[in-house]
């Protein structure tokens, strides 16, 4: 689903003398089918903007458009369920919201909430479970015996299993360890291309949006600071640092070696072993093999 | 050689009879004012070190000992004074209703003399560059921030050694580096251990040395340089190697000899740089 923001703000406790403003002014367009990464050091926005994704809240000024679904100060779709439904979130640690006796009524939850027939669900469980990484044998065991890094792969699940069109990811590799955190991104990977979803990622990681995303939205005090793919965004270190951001490690190790050497080595996106190549010819031989 | 401060004897941990074992036959040594990265994929026992370090938990064979001082039910408050621990979520370790009292409330049970007490708040809130936030309500306070007041709390009973438990694992990539700093600054003024346990590969390379844990057991103990040499065996327990120690692999690949494993860019560069005036 395309998802289109135009002039979007929005306002906490607005009329009170609490209210803050958390978005402002905010346009993009995501087309369907994108991996997008959302980037912005806290407090620039980004919750605010995905909660707007499922219809949690409403723009204070705009409009968003979420395929057929519209959202303005005035009108809520009235059939936010259905949308609900479609735009998957996966909040920050989510396997706090776990809650259930076992893992598998647990992934039930969701879809029984949208009125999923009974079989239905059970097919879905029996595809998440081994898109997560679990094992049918844990659906009846209790989520809570579960390791961390298991009950977040269940949270995930249940998720997954509401078959949405947009996947919506909120720091979802928060407190892993770097194989956990690597697994799970190599999953939602997976699944974005097997599954030709919208995949909607909030991240303070450079190196998982570099890594991940065809499209990189940088927001700065609740509006858009800079957008393009990884490549052009990611090259732009003065910019990033005026917002307190940093450009992914293999950019700033260019950039040293272009201080340090004089010849600049652009980035475009090449492997590790490529800027090998490159600077074992700039070293040995004085000049870029590029 | 300084002082021993931390010692683990053939320590075994598990939380039940029927249970696995979570630590199985540890044995290492702290010393003073030494700065020790504790790493491994979760669930290896990093963190069940740390609650047995201030007893928190106990062991079921072996002994641990801190300043000479043994690990036990009648020893564990003078022991709690010699180790403050910072813990991972900035939200759940604050108890007082402004900074100042917060970092007040470990010395309060400690029976601190107020005038002592004040100059203290002052010291730690100061460490930590907090010092403006004396009258904050925590909860106005950024991740960072919280985690640097936390740590302030912990420096006011003066510990000896300072444990971080994930303490920068939810905090946004300005907050870590506060910490980070915060940290090092510390650790140069107060002469403490500090103990760090953690995923984030650039507190790991800021240690003197590195203890890598792998399902319970100590699989290795070195210096960061020497470690970070072992790239596949890491990877194969499920750790990550710094894109510095990538890059020179791919180097070495291609022919260039590195004079040693670089643990930053700066070394790396430094390195490529004599080669290039060589040629």
């Amino acid at each position: 689903m395309d998802i289109t923001f135009t002039n979007v703000s929005y306002i906490y406790q607005r009329n009170t003398p609490f209210a803050h403003q958390a978005i402002k002014d905010l346009n993009f367009h995501i087309p369907s089918g994108s991996f997008v990464a959302i980037v912005g050091h806290t407090g620039s926005g980004k919750s605010t903007l995905l909660q707007h994704l499922n219809g949690l809240v409403t723009p204070s000024e705009g409009e968003v458009k979420i395929g057929e679904y519209k959202l303005t100060p005035k009108e809520k779709p009235t059939n936010l369920k259905e949308l609900r439904s479609r735009v998957g979130v996966v909040f920050q640690y989510p396997e706090h919201q776990l809650f259930e006796e076992t893992v598998a009524k647990d992934i039930a939850f969701g879809p029984e909430n949208f009125g999923v027939p009974k079989e239905t669900i059970n097919e879905r469980i029996k595809r998440v479970i081994p898109a997560v990484g679990l094992s049918e044998d844990m659906l009846e065991r209790s989520p809570f015996d579960l390791s961390g890094g298991q009950m977040r792969r269940v949270a995930i699940a249940g998720v997954l299993a509401i078959n949405p069109d947009v996947l919506v990811l909120d720091e979802p590799t928060a407190g892993l360890d770097p194989r956990g955190q690597k697994e799970i991104m190599e999953m939602f990977n997976t699944m974005h291309k097997e599954q030709g979803l919208t995949t909607i990622l909030v991240t303070h990681s450079m190196e998982d949006a570099l890594k991940y995303a065809d499209h990189v939205i940088i927001l700065n005090k609740g509006t858009k600071y800079m957008e393009g793919s990884p490549e052009e965004v990611f090259t732009q270190k003065d910019a990033l640092k005026q917002v307190q951001l940093d450009v992914p490690e293999v950019i700033q190790l260019l950039n040293a070696f272009e201080d340090k050497f004089s010849i600049s080595i652009p980035f475009h996106g090449q492997t590790v072993q490529e800027i090998a190549e490159t600077i074992h010819s700039i070293v040995k031989d004085g000049v870029s093999n590029e | 050689m300084s002082r021993k401060l931390i010692e683990f004897r053939d320590v075994s941990f598990r939380y039940g009879e029927e249970q696995p074992w979570v630590l199985r036959n540890c044995s290492f040594e702290i010393y003073e004012g030494e700065w020790v990265a504790i790493i491994g994929h979760n669930g290896s026992g990093k963190s069940t070190i740390a609650k047995l370090i201030n007893g928190l938990l106990f062991p079921q064979k072996g002994e641990i000992l801190i300043d000479g001082q043994q690990v036990n039910e009648e020893t564990i408050w003078d022991i709690r004074k010699e180790v403050g621990m910072v813990f991972q979520n900035p939200d759940n370790q604050f108890v007082g209703t402004t900074v100042q009292d917060d970092v007040a409330f470990g010395m309060e049970n400690r029976g601190t003399p107020r005038e002592e007490m004040v100059t203290r708040i002052e010291e730690t809130l100061s460490a930590v560059g907090m010092e403006d936030y004396r009258f904050t309500e925590p909860h106005r306070l950024s991740g960072g921030q919280k985690q640097r007041v936390a740590i302030a709390s912990v420096l006011a009973i003066s510990p000896k050694v300072l444990i971080l438990d994930e303490a920068t694992a939810m905090l946004d990539p300005k907050g870590r580096t506060e910490i980070m700093r915060t940290v090092s600054n510390v650790q140069n003024k107060e002469d403490l251990s500090l103990i760090t346990i953690t995923h984030d590969l650039q507190e790991v390379v800021q240690a003197d040395r590195v203890i890598v844990m792998n399902k319970g057991e100590i699989w290795d103990r070195a210096t960061p340089r020497e470690i970070f040499s072992k790239k596949d065996s890491l990877r194969e327990i499920g750790l990550d190697v710094p894109f510095v120690a990538i890059l020179a692999d791919e180097l070495k690949e291609t022919g260039i000899n590195l004079t040693k494993e670089p643990l930053n860019h700066e070394e790396l560069l430094e390195d490529l740089w004599i080669l290039h005036s060589q040629t």
